[in-house]
Formats: structure tokens, C-alpha cells, sequence
């Protein structure tokens, strides 16, 4: 995430601690921001975000871009046949075989929707970012976190988050 | 598969005991094989150098056999590259847990593969730089390219299975890329830290990261399949005689994955060896990789009885003609070998002991890439040299110089391969995460 908010962080061991802790600060207003960290995407906490923001709208992307590709792949070949100035095999110029081109409608739907999916996940997860902030070099080898803008290390969400489990809650600027 | 596994490694060993090849030293073995794979490297590239200044005709093809070994190594390279895309994407949608372990080599190999057999039809253009002819470009002539031919429909099926395999490869990789980038220090930091693209780790991330995930496997799961049916279609569109058949695509397929699993086999026992990956490549993934290359190798067997029967029961001459040829005839060395290589060396497969027993799977492993490529030279070539006319019936044999494009082409990829294994995880960490006992304070019970 690229907030410079101010806050802590928590960090956690075990799996099962932090779902607890998620349970626990749920719907309190001043855990509305928090933001959770994992090194791997265990079901248990992909369903904690999908509560959180809602479905991905990664779909809408995967989509476009393959409807616009099936739609290229079956303009492109048409246009080009349209285009073509000579006589071939005694056929009038302007011909085109439909069968085909039913390869580039499906190569394009591919090609598209995968480049639209991979800009839907960079655009929506705001990747692409030189400048991320990384909170602690942890969370990335076998540690769970979850920083709370706002909060103080002597402060009351701190103390709730250690007695979820936390083994460590450190302050970020 | 994997929920039988026994783990002696916990989820915190992982990125210690992975990165540890990527930070450090790797095997001594490394350095031999990459020395290896380079001097190939400089056979191809002067066979290549030669093909360019002095003609294609270097290569030995002439009437009737136009197709020869540049075909016939495009053909298996484009193989080669769909065990990743099919253990990446198909076994991630059939949640087959034992891919997780070696998803991320059988993805660099599509890479680097794919990226190898399009390298054929440029140089077996002859002049390679007018390569960009075959894409739909505005041009003075206003000369279209024929979209009713399977050539065609080769670069638009390759390209795009080269640009999703890429995607779905680098994308899998950028969680990896961000734990190696908050390892090291200094230059490294910088590359990694542009390639994670930012990655924190966060539940957005993974959120999105996992529904793309899951799009671009269902994308790619029919790609897997199209690509080489649509390879197949080079010579099923044709009327040559054992060529022109319905059943080449599903045919084609499953020899594609035959090969590419043996050849993810033959990949990943050396590197697990060199990057001391033992504890999380387990022997059991490796026999699971063995068993798909058994299924796949009776289908292909399957595939060889049919065709041999199709042409003798439709009782098209000329079509009886080239398979009896085929088995006797001038190639008959390359059928055989091809046969006992794909159909009867695999059957060892079926003893568990000897699927546990990596050396002798790994002999298997490599007598079946011989015995694909045999069978794809055996396809392009016996084919070509004798079809309707006797008149014009011909040899062919591989040049020196197609010998030294087949050996360099094998150093390219394995170049590729190593400079893979060395900058970049060679085990998908997040991915391997999810297959390991959860990091639980409080045991499970069930």
C-alpha cells in the first residue's frame, strides 16, 4: 500500500491468531482502515478481503478485453480481404471465409483478455509503483500483519491486537 | 496427492531454504551444465551464421522434402512448451496441490521453449529479416497476409501462447520477486524492487492477485489445447498423404504434454539436485509429474495403433502406402525408435518402485524427448519424401548443418533455463506456501 499514514503494525505467527484478531476488530470504527499483510494468499484471509471490498472487479477487465479481442479477431481478417487487390484463385477481391477466422476471434479473446486481467489486477491491487512502502521486510518471508493507521504502540488497539496474539507491534511513520 | 506428503520443511523454511541457491552459490554441477548449454549455444549460432551467408541450402532440403529438421525442431519445442502451461493452469483449476512445487520451472520452460521453436520458421525463412512479413502490417503493396492459411493461424496461435505463458509466468513470479527484493541490498534491491512492481503483500494485492489468477488459468487452459492442434493443422490441412487426418489435434496434444512433462522431469531433478531443493521438490511430486507422463504416453501409443488401422482400414492406398513405409521402409529406424521410446520404454512407469527410483525414471524421461522428436521427424519427413507421385519421390537426411540448429537450440534453451534458475526462485514460495501445513497456533482437529 503506498499510504504514508502513521500507525502500528502488528505482526503475528500464526494463521489462526490473526483470522481471531480479524474477527475481533471487525466493524470497530477505529480498525476501519487497517490494512492486512500476508506472505501467501491462504483462502481464510482472501475471504476476509472479499467480505471486506466486495468481489474483484478484476471480471470486468478479463471482460473487455476479451470481448474487444473476439471482436478484433473478427474485423481484423474481414477488413484485410476487403483490402486485398488482387484476384486469387479466380475468386473476387473482397472475399473472406468466415471458418478461419474463427482462430484470431478466439487467439484475440485470449491474447486481450489475458493482457486485460494482468492490467486489471496492476490497476486495482495499485501495482506499478516504485515508491511501496514495506512496513517490515517480515511479512513477505512467514509473518501476518495488520497496520492500523492512527493507532499509537501504548494505545488501546495495540494492547487489543497483542492480546489477539500478536508477538510484536511496532510503530511505522 | 500432496495432503500425503510428509514435510520435514515449515512454511518458515521457504524462503530461506529456496532463496538460499539465488543469494549464494549453487552446485558446482551448475557451472559444468551452464558451460554446457553455451558451447551448444555457439554451435547453433554458427550453423546459423553459415545458413545466413551462404543460403538455406546449407541445411540439405530440396525437392520433394522442403520441411526438414527446422520443422521437425519447431514442432517439438512448441511440445516442449505445454507441460508448463497445462501444470500451471489446468492442474491449478483441477486444484491438483502437487503442481505447486514445480508449476514455476514447467512455466519457465514453456517460456523459454516457446521462445526457442519460434525461432524456426525465422531461420528456416532463410532471410530471417524479413521475419515480419507473416503479421498483418500495412504495406506499399497493399499485400495482405492469407488468413485462410494454417501458417497464419501458427503465428497468431504461437504469438499469443507466447505473450499468456509469459504473463501468467511473470505474474506468478512478482510475490517471489518482492521476498527476494526485501533480502539484498544494494543493485539487486533496485532490479528486484522494479520487478516485484511494488508488491507489499497486502490483502488488496492478494485479492485481485487471485481472482486474475484464476482468469487468466481459464484463459489459458483452451490455449493449451489450440496451440498444438493448431500446429497439427500445418499438416492436417494439407493433402499430403499421412498428414491429411482428423485426428492429428488431439493426437498432437497429448505427445505435446508427454514430452513436456518428461521434459519438466529431466529439468527439475538436476536443478533440485544443484539448488539443494530436496526438501521441498518432494519425491512424491515427481512421481505424480511420472504419472501424468504414463497417462500421456498410452494415449499417444492409443494414438499410433489408430492411425496405423484408419489407414489400413479406409483403404486408401497411397495413406496404407506411407504407413507401411513408414515402419519398414528407408525411416523405419526413426519409427521404431519413436515407437519404443513413447509407447513401450514408458510402460515401465506403471512399477511404483521404479517411479521412485529417479535415475531410472530420469533414462525414461529423456529415451521419451527422443522418441518425440523422432516421432515429429518421422511425421514431417517419411511424408514428404514419398507421396502420390513415385516420380517425385526423394531422400532426405539431416545436414551437418540442421544437426548443429537441433544441438544449438537445445543449448539456447538450456542457456535460458540456467540464467533462470539462477536470478529467480525456482520453486513458486507463495505458491508452495499453500500446500504445507498452515502456520496454526492451535492444531486442527479432524
Amino acid at each position: 500500500m503506498t499510504t504514508k499514514t502513521a500507525g502500528i503494525l502488528a505482526l503475528f505467527d500464526y494463521l489462526d491468531d490473526v483470522e481471531a484478531a480479524l474477527e475481533t476488530i471487525k466493524g470497530r470504527p477505529e480498525f476501519k482502515d487497517h490494512i492486512l499483510y500476508s506472505h501467501t494468499s491462504y483462502h481464510e484471509l482472501v475471504h476476509h478481503a472479499e467480505e471486506r471490498y466486495g468481489p474483484s472487479q478484476v471480471r470486468w477487465f478479463t471482460l473487455t478485453g476479451a470481448l474487444t479481442g473476439a471482436t478484433t479477431g473478427f474485423w481484423l481478417p474481414i477488413l484485410c480481404d476487403l483490402d486485398f487487390p488482387l484476384i486469387v484463385g479466380g475468386k473476387t477481391p473482397a472475399f473472406s471465409s468466415l471458418p478461419p477466422n474463427v482462430i484470431f476471434i478466439f487467439e484475440l479473446f485470449v491474447l486481450f483478455g489475458a493482457l486485460a486481467t494482468i492490467l486489471g489486477m496492476l490497476w486495482l491491487g495499485r501495482l506499478g509503483n516504485p515508491h511501496a512502502r514495506i512496513l517490515d521486510n517480515r511479512l513477505m518471508d512467514d509473518k501476518f500483519g495488520i497496520f492500523v493507521p492512527g493507532a499509537r504502540v501504548d494505545g488501546e488497539e495495540a494492547s487489543l491486537l497483542k492480546s489477539q496474539g500478536a508477538f510484536e507491534i511496532k510503530k511505522t511513520s | 496427492m500432496s495432503d500425503t506428503v510428509q514435510w520435514d520443511k515449515t512454511v518458515s523454511d521457504v524462503n530461506e531454504g529456496i532463496l538460499k541457491g539465488v543469494e549464494g552459490r549453487p552446485h558446482p554441477t551448475y557451472y559444468i551444465a551452464l558451460v554446457f548449454a553455451l558451447t551448444l549455444l555457439a554451435i547453433g549460432i554458427t550453423g546459423w551464421g553459415l545458413i545466413i551467408s551462404f543460403g538455406i541450402g546449407l541445411s540439405g532440403k530440396s525437392s520433394p522434402v522442403y520441411w526438414g529438421t527446422f520443422i521437425t525442431d519447431f514442432v517439438f519445442w512448441v511440445g516442449i512448451g505445454h507441460a508448463g502451461t497445462l501444470i500451471s493452469a489446468i492442474l491449478f483449476l483441477f486444484r491438483a496441490k502437487w503442481r505447486n512445487s514445480i508449476n514455476r520451472s514447467a512455466e519457465a520452460m514453456t517460456v523459454f521453449a516457446v521462445i526457442t521453436a519460434g525461432l524456426f520458421p525465422l531461420i528456416h525463412m532463410g532471410r530471417v529479416w524479413n521475419g515480419f512479413w507473416t503479421l498483418p502490417l500495412p504495406n506499399t503493396n497493399n499485400m495482405w497476409v492469407n488468413f485462410r492459411s494454417p501458417l497464419l493461424w501458427d503465428v497468431f496461435a504461437i504469438s499469443t501462447y507466447l505473450t499468456v505463458s509469459l504473463l501468467f509466468w511473470y505474474m506468478g513470479l512478482v510475490p517471489d520477486i518482492a521476498s527476494l527484493r526485501d533480502r539484498v541490498k544494494g543493485f539487486k534491491r533496485f532490479v528486484y524492487g522494479i520487478l516485484s512492481l511494488g508488491w507489499t503483500g497486502n490483502i488488496r494485492q492478494w485479492h485481485h492477485y487471485e481472482t486474475g489468477y484464476g482468469f487468466l488459468a481459464a484463459l489459458s487452459t483452451p490455449l493449451v489445447l489450440s496451440v498444438h492442434s493448431i500446429v497439427s493443422w500445418d499438416f492436417a490441412m494439407a493433402l499430403q498423404p499421412g498428414w491429411h487426418t482428423t485426428i492429428f489435434p488431439p493426437y498432437f496434444v497429448a505427445g505435446a504434454i508427454l514430452s513436456g512433462c518428461a521434459m519438466v522431469y529431466n529439468l527439475v531433478v538436476p536443478v533440485r539436485k544443484m539448488f539443494r531443493l530436496e526438501g521441498f521438490i518432494k519425491e512424491e511430486h515427481l512421481e505424480a509429474c511420472l504419472k501424468l507422463t504414463l497417462l500421456t504416453s498410452t494415449i499417444v501409443a492409443y494414438a499410433y495403433a489408430i492411425e496405423f488401422f484408419v489407414a489400413w482400414y479406409s483403404g486408401n492406398y497411397y495413406e496404407w502406402a506411407i504407413f507401411k513405409g513408414r515402419a519398414t521402409g528407408p525411416y523405419s529406424f526413426y519409427f521404431w525408435t519413436m515407437t519404443f521410446c513413447n509407447c513401450v520404454f514408458p510402460l515401465l512407469l506403471w512399477s511404483r518402485k521404479i517411479r521412485y527410483n529417479i535415475p531410472v525414471a530420469m533414462v525414461i524421461c529423456f529415451l521419451i524427448n527422443i522418441g518425440m522428436w523422432f516421432e515429429r521427424y518421422n511425421i514431417v519427413i517419411s511424408s514428404l519424401a514419398e507421396d502420390f507421385l513415385p516420380g517425385s519421390w526423394g531422400h532426405y537426411e539431416p545436414s551437418i548443418i540442421d544437426m548443429c540448429m537441433t544441438f544449438g537450440s537445445f543449448g539456447w534453451f538450456f542457456t535460458w533455463f540456467l540464467i533462470f534458475t539462477k536470478f529467480f526462485p525456482f520453486v513458486s514460495m507463495s505458491e508452495l506456501k499453500l500446500i504445507m501445513p498452515k502456520p496454526l497456533r492451535r492444531k486442527p482437529t479432524h
